[in-house]
């Protein structure tokens, strides 16, 4: 069964043809080719696809599509762009807060609403926030270090 | 999966007539945190998916002697929520142990308790603070104590046709404590875990719930280890002899998280720490 799911993605509406079983991630790389949000685990472990609906960070793909209709989707895509980066790009940028690149669409979007929560966090909430992305490459300290880079408004 | 169906009902009423109609063959979703995987590694094929989501479902508030938790209120809102933190804190407690910011922020309680694992956190401090569930079906609503409503992995006491609508915490709470062991800090399954709740009467005490999870086919209260508390004064040895007796009410397995041997000494030490905590005995 395929049914128009309506949404806002990055301050847009969009309207997609989606199967029930479809999650969220599916549609917004296959159907949609917003690739930033990355597939790695399927199952809510790394956090590679982690995007914020309404406000709060959650995994795309643990999301069935359909559940999103009427919500507002914002995806790496949404923070910045090529020139115009968010702060928080610039800072992962500056601290070599990355390495493979894999997990760091997902890394930015959970700091981003970390940052939204909280605007100063202590080390111990950077950690314990972020302790549901995961870095194969070991980038941890790099990415606290540009998270408290950005905190309070400061690049 | 082509061909499954999706329906999105905006009342209670029309949820329970889908079910209703459609029985075995409605997958109820919530915050998928646990079916979409599922899905995901086609290890669940469902027919029909009803989303509750929409159901006004995520309330939390005190009526009745009670603390009432919609099934919708998900791990987020019980860990920040100040009747909660107030009323029950060892609850927000558990609820800030589970999985991720991001698994938090769209899994349920309700999906917690009806998914019927045997290592739920939130369930396993729940069956300690002696909570009902409020089941309804179109034909009527039943309440059914937590230890009373799973029956094995994956099983609880619900008919197809029931939806779980609401769960309730008698007040007070007791002294209350949740204690977890799992293979890392954050995003990780228990090992083993306990609940407990203290009725504590000066330091003597005069109640006992202790609920171990990841020992047993289903979340366990350990009512043998109870009784050895009642009347008594806590101490360190008291609660280390409460502790074994708890453990030995479960039947722990070997599985890809840990050995039943290690679940025993590891579940000893997790009920003596939730118990020391309850009891506000330092250690």
């Amino acid at each position: 069964m395929k049914s128009i799911l309506s949404f806002s993605l990055n301050g847009a509406p969009v309207e997609v043809l989606v199967k029930t079983t479809d999650t969220l991630l599916d549609v917004l790389r296959e159907s949609l080719g917003y690739t930033g949000a990355k597939r790695g685990c399927d199952a809510g472990d790394c956090g590679a696809c982690t995007v914020i609906v309404d406000g709060l960070a959650i995994r795309a793909c643990l999301a069935i599509a359909l559940t999103m209709s009427g919500k507002e989707v914002v995806t790496i895509e949404g923070l910045g762009k090529q020139g115009d980066l968010h702060p928080l790009q610039k800072a992962f940028h500056q601290h070599g807060a990355h390495q493979c690149g894999f997990c760091t669409s997902g890394m930015i979007v959970s700091a981003k609403t970390l940052l939204d929560k909280i605007p100063n966090p202590s080390q111990d909430e950077i950690v314990e926030y972020m302790s549901g992305n995961i870095c194969r490459c070991g980038t941890y300290v790099e990415v606290a270090e540009a998270i408290q880079a950005v905190s309070g408004g400061k690049e | 999966m082509e061909n499954v169906g999706y329906f999105a009902p905006s009342d209670v009423g029309q949820a329970l007539e889908l079910l209703a109609e459609q029985g075995s063959k409605a997958t109820v979703l919530a915050g998928g945190t646990d079916l979409v995987p599922a899905i995901n590694y086609y290890s669940l094929w469902p027919e029909n998916l009803i989303f509750i989501g929409a159901l006004g479902l995520d309330y939390i508030k005190e009526e009745g002697g009670k603390l009432l938790i919609g099934s919708g209120a998900t791990w987020t809102q019980i860990l920040e929520d100040p009747l909660v933190a107030e009323k029950a804190p060892a609850l927000a407690q558990a609820a800030r142990q589970g999985g991720s910011v991001a698994t938090r922020n769209a899994g349920t309680v309700g999906g917690n308790l009806a998914n019927a694992s045997p290592a739920a956190d939130l369930t396993v401090i729940l069956l300690a603070l002696e909570a009902e569930v409020l089941l309804k079906s179109s034909a009527g609503k039943r309440t059914v104590a937590l230890k009373d409503f799973f029956t094995g992995p994956g099983e609880t006491v619900m008919n197809d046709d029931e939806l779980l609508m609401e769960v309730q915490i008698p007040l007070p709470a007791g002294s209350a404590a949740f204690q977890k062991l799992g293979r890392r800090k954050a995003m990780t399954l228990s090992v083993v875990n306990a609940g407990v709740k203290l009725n504590l009467d000066g330091d003597t005490c005069s109640g006992a719930c202790i609920a171990l999870g990841a020992m047993a086919p289903t979340p366990l209260r350990c009512s043998a280890a109870e009784e050895m508390l009642v009347g008594k004064k806590l101490d360190a040895a008291l609660i280390a002899e409460c502790a074994a007796a708890a453990v030995a009410a479960g039947s722990p397995i070997d599985d890809q998280r840990a050995s039943a041997w290690y679940r025993t000494k590891a579940g000893t030490a997790i009920v003596a720490r939730a118990l020391a905590q309850a009891a506000g005995i330092g250690g």
